[in-house]
């Protein structure tokens, strides 16, 4: 039961390939649902997928 | 009055030939495109005013950039260039970002308030460092997702790469940043807080 429940759970370093590859494709329902779930308990992950929205505003500000 | 709207022009060259080159690196091609720019500015369709004259020149720079890359695409010589993409996705640089079981290794910092950095001049010469450091073709594929706005697929076509390696890309280009924005401005920030 516990084993089957963490091998639903993403790690910090596919949660940030997957935040990253947000930006540029619709991810699927499966992928979007575990990320939620991993952000929900997530601290860390949480203020990267800040950082990187700040990063992309920062970037249209940079050339503009 | 043209004169005048010349030299109001003339002022932005510096800007927008740090932004062609990041782009590009190629600093006589850089100069190519920004002439090519200013040329466009000054006799063309006209600038409404609606924007700034910066944004509305920056426009048409990214115009003249796309044109550059694929020119540059179609010559035999450069497809060498672009070549070496396959090099820089064989970096693997990030391992030392996560523990061995994905667990963050040096989890990313508190940034404060990131917003107030964007007032701060300071804060973009530090985004030129960080984008200088990039490896070359990763910091021209994240400029023109970043900057120039162009979607994914456009770029995957211009520069005959699959989705996965941009995205393999992209994801390289963001960590490095946010790394280097972290390190070399809010970690100052976090301490004279």
């Amino acid at each position: 039961m516990i084993r089957r429940a963490l091998g639903h759970l993403l790690m910090c370093k596919e949660v940030s390939r997957l935040l990253s590859q947000a930006e540029e494709r619709r991810l699927t329902w499966w992928q979007g649902w575990r990320l939620r779930m991993h952000l929900s308990v997530c601290d860390k992950c949480t203020r990267f997928a800040a950082q990187l929205r700040f990063l992309r505003r920062a970037m249209r500000r940079w050339s503009s | 009055m043209a004169t005048d709207f010349a030299r109001e022009i003339e002022v932005h060259r510096g800007y927008l030939l740090r932004i062609a080159h990041l782009q590009l690196r190629d600093r006589d091609l850089a100069e190519d495109v920004v002439q090519d720019t200013l040329v466009a500015a000054l006799g063309g369709s006209g600038f409404a005013g609606k924007s700034s004259l910066k944004t509305w020149l920056t426009g048409i720079l990214k115009h003249k950039i796309v044109d550059a890359i694929r020119r540059k695409q179609r010559e035999p010589a450069a497809v060498a260039s672009f070549g070496d993409l396959e090099a820089e996705l064989d970096i693997e640089d990030f391992d030392a970002l996560f523990k061995a079981n994905g667990a963050w290794e040096s989890p990313p910092a508190d940034w404060g308030d990131p917003e107030a950095a964007l007032g701060r001049r300071e804060f973009f010469d530090v985004m030129d460092f960080c984008l200088e450091k990039l490896p070359p073709n990763t910091a021209r594929v994240f400029m023109m997702r970043e900057v120039m706005e162009l979607e994914s697929d456009e770029i995957c076509t211009e520069l005959a790469i699959t989705a996965n390696n941009l995205w393999v890309i992209l994801y390289r280009a963001r960590m490095a940043l946010r790394e280097c924005l972290e390190q070399n401005w809010f970690a100052d920030k976090g301490r004279s807080r």
